[in-house]
Formats: C-alpha cells, sequence, structure tokens
C-alpha cells in the first residue's frame, strides 16, 4: 500500500537548535527524520506513530519515521522539518522567477521496514 | 552586552558568562540562539585538506591555489558573514572572475530585490514596535524561525503609538498552509491556505479591497480580513518562505495587494529574511553590481559583473562550476538534492566555524570564528537597520574577513 502526497515544509525552534550543537547527532536525526501525516493517511497505509516509511520520488528516497498531524484533517498532505532529509527529495529545476520549486514536494509514501536513513548514507549518495 | 548572530533580528541585548565548554548564564537569549551559541562548543572545525589536518597557512594557500586554477569558480554562502566579510568576498569574485551567490537565490531574494528596488514600500522593526497595529506573518512562522520577533516588536512590546498593544491595539493575523505555532496564538485570525494557494488567496483579498464578494475561499472570513485591513492605521506584512515558494512567478500580484492597501491607509513589508546578514550581501551586491545575487564576473572587464541571472544562481551554477568556496553555510544539507550532489563532485573550500555536511565534504576547510561572539563587524538586520558589533571571547582564530583577505593576498 503507498500514498501519493504533497508534502510541505517547515521550521521548528527544537529541531534548529538541536541542529546547531551537531548535525550528526541521533537527537537531531530524530528531531528532523520524520513525517507528520493527516489520520486518514496514517489509517490508508496502516502505520502507527514511529513506524518506518519509505518516501520516494523522482528525485531520491529516504526512510523516515511517520508521526500522527496535531493539525488536521489535511489527508492527501503531509509535512516535514527543513532539514537534509527533506531536501533529498526536492528539485532544483528553475522556474521563470529564478526560485525553484522549492519546497513543493510530490511523494509516494509507503510503510517500511528499513531503517531511518542515516546521514552517511545520505553523504555516500551525493558523492555517487 | 553582545549581540546574536543566530537570526536575522539580531538581538543586541543578549548577556552572557561563559566558562569553559558552556554558557554558564544567559538573558535574554532565545532557544534558538542558544542552539547557536552552543556552536563555540561542539563540533568546532579544523584546518584539513583531503581530510587530513593541516596548518591554517597550508589550508589558506590550498584554498588560493584551488581558486587561482579554476576556470568557472563559484563563490557561495555569505549570508552569516559580516558586511566586512562580504565586501572582501565581493571582491574576491572580481579578482577571479567569479560567479559568486548566497542564500538569497534559494529564499527571500525574489521579495529583497523589490524591497531594496522600492517597489514595495518598507519600515524598521523599530517602526513596527512603536506604530503598527496589524502584523500580517504571511508563510512563515516567527514563533519558532525569529522567537523574539513578536515580543521585541510586532505585537507584545508597548510602543510609541501602542501603549495598550496587544491587549487592545494589535492584531496579529497568519496565513499559512499549516497552523504553526504563531496561527495558535493568534487563532482568531489564522487563514489557512491549500499549498500553492497564496495567490488565489491574494486574489480573494484584492476582491474584498474593491467592495466585491470572492468568488473562492470562505467569503465571510475573507470580508472580516479585508474590514480589519481596511481599518488599519499601520500595517506591516511579514511575508515568509512558504509564501514566496508558493507564489514563484506570481509576485506582481503581492506588489499590487500592497499598492492597493496603501492607496487605503498605510502598509508596510519586511521579509522574514532568516540568516543574519542576507540582506547586507543583497545590499551590497545592489550596490556594487546593480543585483542583489546571482552574478558573474567571468570574462568581463576587472570587477564589471558580466552576467546575471538563473544561470548565475547556486542551482545551476553548481552544475557549471569546477570549483567552489562556500562560506559560513551548509548547501550539502540545505539545498535540493541536485545541487547538493553538482557540489559534492567538484573541489570545495568551506570557511566555516563549526563541523557541517559540506565542511566534511570539502577538499580544504578552514576554520572561522564565530560572528558576534569570537569576531566583531557590522550586518544589517532584516529591516536594514546597521547593527555593529564586538567580539566578547578572544580566539585563535581568523574572522572570516581575515582569511578571505589572506585568500585573496596569495592568489
Amino acid at each position: 500500500m503507498s500514498v501519493e502526497l504533497k508534502i510541505v515544509c517547515f521550521e521548528d525552534i527544537f529541531q534548529y537548535e538541536s541542529g546547531e550543537k551537531s548535525r550528526f547527532s541521533d537527537e537531531y536525526r530524530q528531531f528532523s527524520a520524520v513525517i507528520l501525516l493527516d489520520k486518514q493517511d496514517m489509517a490508508s497505509l496502516g502505520v502507527k506513530d514511529g513506524d518506518k516509511v519509505l518516501v520516494e520520488n523522482e528525485i531520491s528516497k529516504i526512510v523516515v519515521a511517520a508521526k500522527t498531524s496535531d493539525d488536521e484533517p489535511h489527508a492527501g498532505l503531509a509535512f516535514m522539518i527543513n532539514s537534509v532529509w527533506s531536501n533529498q527529495l526536492l528539485r532544483d529545476d528553475l522556474c521563470n522567477a529564478s526560485v525553484s520549486g522549492f519546497k513543493g514536494i510530490t511523494a509516494r509514501v509507503a510503510p517500511s521496514q528499513g531503517e531511518v536513513t542515516r546521514i552517511p548514507e545520505i553523504v555516500q549518495r551525493l558523492r555517487a | 552586552m553582545t549581540t546574536c548572530t543566530g537570526c536575522s533580528l539580531l538581538c543586541e541585548d543578549i548577556e552572557l558568562v561563559l566558562k569553559t565548554g558552556a554558557i554558564s548564564e544567559a538573558k535574554n537569549l532565545c532557544r534558538k540562539g542558544q542552539g547557536h551559541f552552543q556552536a563555540l562548543f561542539t563540533e568546532r572545525t579544523k584546518p584539513m585538506i583531503d581530510g587530513k589536518e593541516v596548518t591554517l597557512d597550508q589550508a589558506i594557500a590550498k584554498a588560493a591555489e584551488i581558486l587561482k586554477n579554476a576556470r568557472t569558480p563559484l563563490l557561495y554562502g555569505w549570508s552569516n558573514s559580516t558586511l566586512e566579510a562580504q565586501t572582501v568576498g565581493i571582491n574576491l569574485a572580481k579578482k577571479i572572475g567569479a560567479n559568486i551567490d548566497d542564500t538569497s537565490s534559494f529564499c527571500e531574494g525574489l521579495l529583497m530585490e523589490r524591497i531594496l528596488n522600492g517597489k514595495i514600500p518598507t519600515c524598521t522593526l523599530d517602526d513596527v514596535r512603536n506604530f503598527a497595529d496589524t502584523s500580517v506573518f504571511w508563510g512563515t512562522d516567527p514563533s519558532n524561525s525569529h522567537p523574539r520577533h513578536l515580543s521585541r516588536f510586532s505585537y507584545y512590546p508597548r510602543g510609541e503609538k501602542r501603549q495598550k498593544s496587544y491587549e487592545e491595539e494589535r492584531t496579529c493575523m497568519v496565513v499559512d498552509v499549516r497552523k504553526s505555532a504563531t496561527a495558535h496564538l493568534c487563532s482568531n485570525y489564522y487563514f489557512r491556505v491549500p499549498p500553492e494557494g497564496d495567490a488565489e488567496f491574494l486574489e480573494s483579498i484584492l476582491t474584498v479591497l474593491d467592495g466585491k464578494i470572492p468568488k473562492t475561499g470562505d467569503k465571510k472570513r475573507l470580508i472580516e480580513l479585508g474590514t480589519i485591513l481596511k481599518k488599519t492605521e499601520f500595517g506591516v506584512i511579514f511575508p515568509g518562505q512558504r509564501m514566496i515558494y508558493s507564489m514563484q512567478d506570481k509576485m506582481d500580484l503581492f506588489e499590487e495587494l500592497v499598492a492597493r492597501l496603501n492607496e487605503i491607509t498605510t502598509f508596510k513589508v519586511i521579509p522574514m529574511v532568516g540568516h543574519y546578514n542576507m540582506r547586507g550581501f543583497n545590499q551590497l551586491m545592489l550596490g556594487q553590481t546593480g543585483f542583489i545575487n546571482s552574478v558573474s564576473f567571468r570574462g568581463g572587464a576587472a570587477g564589471a559583473a558580466t552576467t546575471h541571472g538563473p544561470e548565475q544562481g547556486v542551482a545551476l551554477a553548481a552544475k557549471s562550476s569546477d570549483a567552489a568556496l562556500i562560506i559560513g553555510s551548509d548547501p550539502l544539507s540545505a539545498l535540493p538534492f541536485g545541487t547538493a550532489r553538482a557540489l559534492a563532485h567538484i573541489p570545495l573550500i568551506a570557511i566555516d566555524p563549526r563541523r557541517s555536511l559540506t565542511t566534511d565534504a570539502a577538499q580544504v576547510v578552514i576554520p572561522s570564528a564565530l560572528s558576534g561572539l569570537e569576531a566583531g563587524g557590522t550586518a544589517l538586520r532584516m529591516d536594514g537597520t546597521r547593527i555593529s558589533f564586538e567580539p566578547i571571547t578572544e580566539s585563535e582564530r581568523l574572522s572570516d574577513e581575515q582569511i578571505l583577505t589572506r585568500i585573496m593576498e596569495a592568489i
């Protein structure tokens, strides 16, 4: 089972503080590698809080933890904190106005048995 | 007293007591600033070449060699550097015929250009504190991004003409795709827009201001919004990234809205710039080149900007450059996959106080002092106000300005 979702990014002060201390820490990963889903989308996927989901589009793919959004209802729309995890899914081709399609992510989300994608794996992909 | 360079509010009232390895006392420091200053004690960079520790002189010499031999060098970052460092950086770009760009080409640049060219009226944050009765946060969440915005300027303070403040005299509105912390705070005036729906929402406001019924959206609430905007004495709109990404090539509509509001009352705009001196870089570049960002000095007369546009923005320039100097920025973490990947495949020189994905991937790492704590300088707050600051602790690390000057001298 998978669902196609629009993902919008947002800022979070606790994650920012954690990232200022270290972008390589477990704490920063736990804050950042999360997707906030509508209750209906959680049910469609058959996942509960903390379960891992694969988020994939034509750009890249990552595994993050699913969490029920407290800003409901927004079925079909998900939220991720600005971070290297969400940025893996971003297009960088330019529109006329020179700002990219930044933060308007469309991706397919499916349950995953994998572990949350870690920074070394992301760096490896960037260098590949 | 020191200045926090954790965001573009540049709070000047920070009192800190530092002890070895920690901040022992802090006054007026928000959580974001707390994290920013923790960078003093965690994961500091060392001079490196190809992953091996070297002397600072060796790292600077190698950086100069890479830039000198590059055919299409890119200089990127700048929004977390002082005006003094940015000035040297622009001179370096002119000297080596480089492409230079900052983080604004991926965020507030589209709006900042219109502000700096006088197409959209603006004001200072002190004007906001003293006179503003309506603040509209559009596609931004200051409670998380600029934590002291509401307390110092836009909502809670008792300003010169706003002694009754948030209790009676100030209205705070939020327009956003998500009910953010700030939207919860002013939930009576939270207007939800669908993803990429900002332009349509804006058109509806224009319709209401013209005394007509909007075709889409919650008509009753839109009319209520229009009534508040019309009754405003001094309003300020604070657009953030989510609004700008959503509007993209329809920014003329926003300009039209602000012009229409100013036919009725007074409305100003201050972009919610993230990095502490993005505006400084944009103003310096505009003064020297006529463009706020994304400029190439390659192949023209000495010091003359030859080309400007999306091709000179980091997203495309990263794919056509053969080396890049990155200063005070972590593009491998902060930029989209394709841009980050292109940068990861060319020789990088990273000037940064602390470890990041970019410093880990860099061929040359040059450690720098942390602005506001270990190095002084000048910066422009998000509203253009010039703020000067002195270091509060001694450091052996050079400032960005000193490092760039030494690279210039070595080329």
